[in-house]
């Protein structure tokens, strides 16, 4: 194909998606408008919900405070995750445990048991909230460094214990330089279920939050705002990936597995 | 040139060693357990005797067992028709490339960034609770995994081989059958276990918010009623279950693809 007929095709196929898009939007207004605004409400009664959310401050508050935790939670999980995944690095004998048992083990165990048990060992409490973001968010941190350990170059690190003696040196100027585009490939993924797990969270483990904010909606069969709620965390999740994470990636590389 | 780090591949020559730590970490485990059992009331830790009982309840109790049914039902019909619907998308974007905007770059992105809650919240209001809510939600969460490994294995066709298929057979359902498909094989094998996996997850959620059977339910009422033992004994048994099909399952069905086209 030649260059031209290429880009005719990218530029048609363009198009087309967005008269899709469009289309789809048509199609779920028509719709709507058979329908009780509790059942499905219609993508203008959304859209100005949305409007609504975006300049009321409680709401701004709850989102906030998401945000914040799932960043905390990310934070934690990172650092657990590469303590995990660094163990079998520095006691070889240790790595049937971690990669054998303790990964199949939270990769497995089901996010609602989390939840639960968590709501019963701290109540309704930051901690429940952060605790099972963080025991969900574990083995995707745990699963992309392992990978970075394992395939860190033998070379290098021979040459750096050849200069030094000192652990700690060889850790942050090899492994740790070697491992970033892991963190970041781990970061992106986790980043985008801890959005989804964050809803989780916090219907069942708090009182604030854009969790709690959609639960209540729900509760008041107030659909506008459980799919405003939802267009929000799609549009925030977007955001977050193309400035932050993009940005990283950009910067040190990305590496996924 | 990189290699194996030589302190990862000692591990191989030091069985003893990994022994070692693997008793250490599941008697330590045990013991924490147990400790933690003993000094704490049952509704918060309960002890492993209590969970492993508790796990046994699911063999003898013919409710529990078709409860636990109920969820493996839910979960297949989803996955089979995540897999199909994501079957169809991905299709129809690669024999039509003008749609592959649309449907890679447009729904396949929304569909991944929608939150499972905000689909069964939503499904509850639309289908209030019923199992249909739950095969709902877990369908439309697993649909982007089904499409992404789809569209993997169909952009990961030879053509050339297509081609040659085409110029020996002019019957489409020939080809379909003795090229195409067992191509693709390798990439719809992985989309089905990776949705049997996530599918777990988020059906014991949806039975739980939406559901009126299924572990999801039987997890909510022991939550209700303070039962951290069958908390514990539902995810323990997701966890083996699991991990049972994916090792004995798809691994082995996976493995045996791989030979079989070396082979060939």
């Amino acid at each position: 194909m030649s260059s031209a007929a290429t880009l005719r095709l990218a530029f048609t196929e363009n198009r087309i998606a967005n008269f899709g898009l469009i289309a789809i939007i048509a199609a779920w207004w028509l719709w709507s408008q058979n329908l009780p605004e509790f059942v499905l409400p219609g993508p203008v009664t959304v859209g100005r919900r949305m409007a609504e959310l975006a300049v009321d401050p409680t709401f701004l508050r709850h989102l906030a405070l998401s945000l914040a935790r799932i960043a905390v939670a990310l934070t934690v999980a990172m650092l657990l995750g590469a303590a995990l995944a660094l163990l079998p690095f520095y006691r070889p004998g240790s790595r049937y445990v971690v990669e054998r048992v303790n990964l199949p083990f939270f990769n497995s165990f089901p996010s609602i048991g989390w939840v639960l048990l968590a709501t019963i060992w701290f109540g309704v409490s930051e901690t429940t909230v952060i605790f099972i973001q963080v025991a969900i968010l574990l083995p995707f941190c745990l699963i992309n460094v392992a990978e970075g350990v394992r395939v860190l170059d033998a070379e290098a690190l021979e040459l750096g214990h050849s200069f030094t003696r000192r652990r700690t040196r060889v850790f942050f100027r090899i492994v740790m330089p070697s491992l970033v585009p892991f963190f970041v490939g781990a970061l992106r993924i986790s980043y985008g279920v801890a959005w989804k797990i964050a809803l989780l969270a916090e219907l069942f483990g708090a009182r604030d939050g854009v969790g709690y904010v959609m639960l209540q909606a729900q509760i008041a069969a107030d659909s506008t705002t459980v799919l405003a709620t939802c267009f929000f965390i799609v549009l925030l999740f977007v955001l977050g990936d193309r400035l932050v994470i993009q940005a990283l990636a950009t910067r040190f590389g990305e590496a996924r597995t | 040139m990189k290699r194996a780090v030589g302190r990862g591949a000692l591990a191989s020559q030091l069985p003893n060693r990994a022994l070692f730590w693997q008793c250490v970490f599941l008697l330590g485990f045990g013991l924490c357990w147990i400790l933690a059992a003993k000094n704490m009331p049952v509704y918060i830790i309960p002890g492993p005797r209590a969970v492993a009982l508790d796990i046994l309840q699911f063999v003898t109790t013919p409710a529990l067992r078709s409860s636990a049914l109920a969820s493996l039902f839910h979960v297949c019909i989803a996955v089979f028709l995540a897999f199909v619907l994501g079957g169809v998308l991905a299709s129809i974007a690669e024999r039509f490339p003008i749609f592959r905007a649309l449907i890679h770059h447009r729904i396949s992105p929304f569909f991944n960034a929608f939150s499972g809650i905000g689909w069964a919240l939503l499904a509850v209001l639309w289908f209030g609770v019923s199992q249909l809510t739950v095969v709902f939600t877990v369908a439309v969460v697993l649909l982007p995994f089904s499409l992404i490994n789809i569209r993997e294995g169909l952009a990961s066709l030879d053509r050339e081989t297509l081609e040659m298929a085409r110029s020996f057979s002019q019957r489409p359902l020939r080809t379909a059958r003795l090229v195409l498909v067992p191509l693709l094989l390798p990439f719809l094998i992985a989309a089905l276990r990776i949705s049997f996996g996530v599918g777990w997850k988020v059906a014991l959620t949806a039975e739980l918010l939406a559901g009126d059977r299924g572990l999801g339910y039987v997890m909510n009422i022991a939550m209700q009623e303070q039962d951290t033992t069958r908390v514990i004994a539902i995810s323990l048994i997701i966890v083996v279950f699991v991990r049972v099909v994916d090792k004995y399952g798809f691994e082995r069905i996976q493995r045996k693809l791989s030979t079989a086209f070396r082979s060939a």
